[in-house]
């Protein structure tokens, strides 16, 4: 069985955040999280980009509020992307 | 509402202002502020300059919600000549502040790489520093630049220094150490036993109100000896120190009237971690290798003349750090980094070999104006 996009999402969060992978929702934020700051936040982006292979634009990483909306932009992208 | 990231102009300075207003009350950190002027007092741009500043904004609707510099200039890289590149300069992000905004240090960060992938920032307060993180995870290199430091009033230094004093049985032994001399003592025969490993030559030095054509000699003659200098040609050098510039001296060097090389000394601004002290640097520096000592005993003198307590500087070059040493500097813990992008890395591989050689001061980067 493959995870899904949200679950390996929530696995790369939970890596940089320092948080166990079941206290990490959808809805988790920077203002959750105590750890998503800044520099955790251009983490995560270069991870997801590295993971799935997707370069973000800045619209898009602004976009990455939360887990949950970052998990959504990579599907969307995956789906968009061409096979 | 999206962020947008844009030029800063007189437009914005309003917006500005309020960001301002909002990371200083947030954080309490007077040192949190951008530019209230969307033209740059410093270097602003003007046609047929070869090194200015530039502003960016982000915005967020009518507000600001971060901002960054640039200053556009050109570097030296020996064998492979003449390059455009950029400082990143005073990142600022309303992330430090209110986490919904966490991902503005990226975006700005990435902006400015977008700009000019051949990107450098320099100081940063050190590698373990927040911006210095970041630009590490983009891939930057980052290399320390020694700090170097010549006590001219030890017993002013162990009962000022206040970042040496932070732990109570420290600060009482530094106390004793200027109290019975025995400091004194230590600190000059540590600059002694240096001073003793070179001597400089006869030279004569004199302050000169403009940097005119002989630099431009020095430059030419001087470039090959280094891997990497942001360039000091004596058009550069007029603009970045301009006769109206009373803050510093331009010190010229010779022997038999010829030029060896040039010093910019100045007097730093009073800052907490050096107390009372009055602290003088050696902000920037040019002479090939064998003339470096020369250059380092003028400004020495010029700044002992000037009756400061301690004397301070960052050089990277080895034939410099030489220098110093040989003139009586010790060598301090380095909180002032550059970091070079990866594109600006791959110009300056290999980097084991010309790391040594990078001509890179205090004047580089937006040091200048924020210290003096």
């Amino acid at each position: 069985m493959t995870a899904t996009v949200f679950d390996q999402i929530r696995t790369m969060a939970s890596d940089l955040f320092g948080v166990p992978v079941d206290q990490i929702s959808a809805a988790s934020s920077a203002q959750t999280l105590d750890n998503w700051d800044s520099i955790q936040h251009l983490n995560l982006v270069l991870a997801v980009e590295e993971k799935f292979g997707l370069q973000l634009s800045p619209e898009e990483i602004e976009q990455m509020k939360t887990v949950g909306d970052t998990a959504k932009l990579v599907e969307s992208k995956l789906q968009a992307a061409p096979r | 509402m999206a962020i947008v990231i844009q030029p800063y102009r007189q437009e914005h300075e309003p917006a500005v202002q309020e960001f301002n207003r909002r990371l200083q009350q947030s954080s309490g950190d007077p040192n949190l502020v951008f530019s209230q002027n969307a033209i740059p007092r410093w270097l602003p741009p003007a046609s047929n300059n070869p090194v200015w500043n530039e502003f960016f904004v982000a915005v967020e609707g009518s507000s600001v919600r971060g901002a960054y510099a640039l200053k556009q200039e050109q570097i030296f890289t020996r064998g492979k000549g003449l390059h455009r590149v950029a400082c990143y300069h005073h990142p600022l992000s309303e992330g430090i502040v209110d986490r919904a905004y966490a991902s503005v240090g990226a975006l700005l960060a990435r902006d400015a790489l977008a700009r000019q992938p051949f990107l450098y920032a320099l100081g940063m307060g050190g590698a373990d520093r927040p911006i210095a993180k970041m630009l590490k995870a983009l891939g930057f290199s980052l290399t320390p630049i020694p700090f170097y430091f010549h006590v001219l009033h030890p017993a002013k230094f162990l009962l000022e220094m206040q970042a040496l004093r932070q732990k109570r049985w420290r600060a009482i032994l530094m106390n004793l150490a200027a109290a019975t001399g025995t400091g004194w003592l230590a600190i000059k025969s540590a600059q002694a036993v240096a001073r003793l490993r070179g001597r400089p030559g006869n030279f004569t030095a004199e302050e000169v109100s403009e940097f005119s054509d002989w630099t431009e000699n020095l430059w030419n003659q001087v470039k090959d000896t280094v891997s990497l200098a942001a360039v000091r040609d004596a058009n550069t050098l007029r603009l970045l120190y301009p006769p109206q510039a009373a803050n510093i001296k331009r010190l010229r060097i010779s022997r038999n009237g010829a030029a060896l090389g040039w010093a910019i000394v100045g007097e730093r601004r009073q800052d907490a971690k050096f107390g009372n002290m009055r602290v003088g640097s050696i902000v920037d520096c040019w002479a090939s290798p064998e003339n470096s000592a020369a250059v380092v005993r003028a400004a020495i003198q010029s700044l002992e003349k000037e009756g400061v307590d301690l004397i301070a500087s960052n050089q990277s070059h080895q034939g410099w750090c030489g220098a110093f040493g040989s003139a009586g500097f010790l060598k301090g813990p380095s909180t002032f980094v550059f970091a070079a992008s990866k594109r600006l890395t791959e110009l300056l591989q290999p980097l084991d070999e010309t790391r040594p050689s990078f001509h890179i001061t205090r004047a580089d980067g937006d040091g200048l104006p924020a210290n003096f």
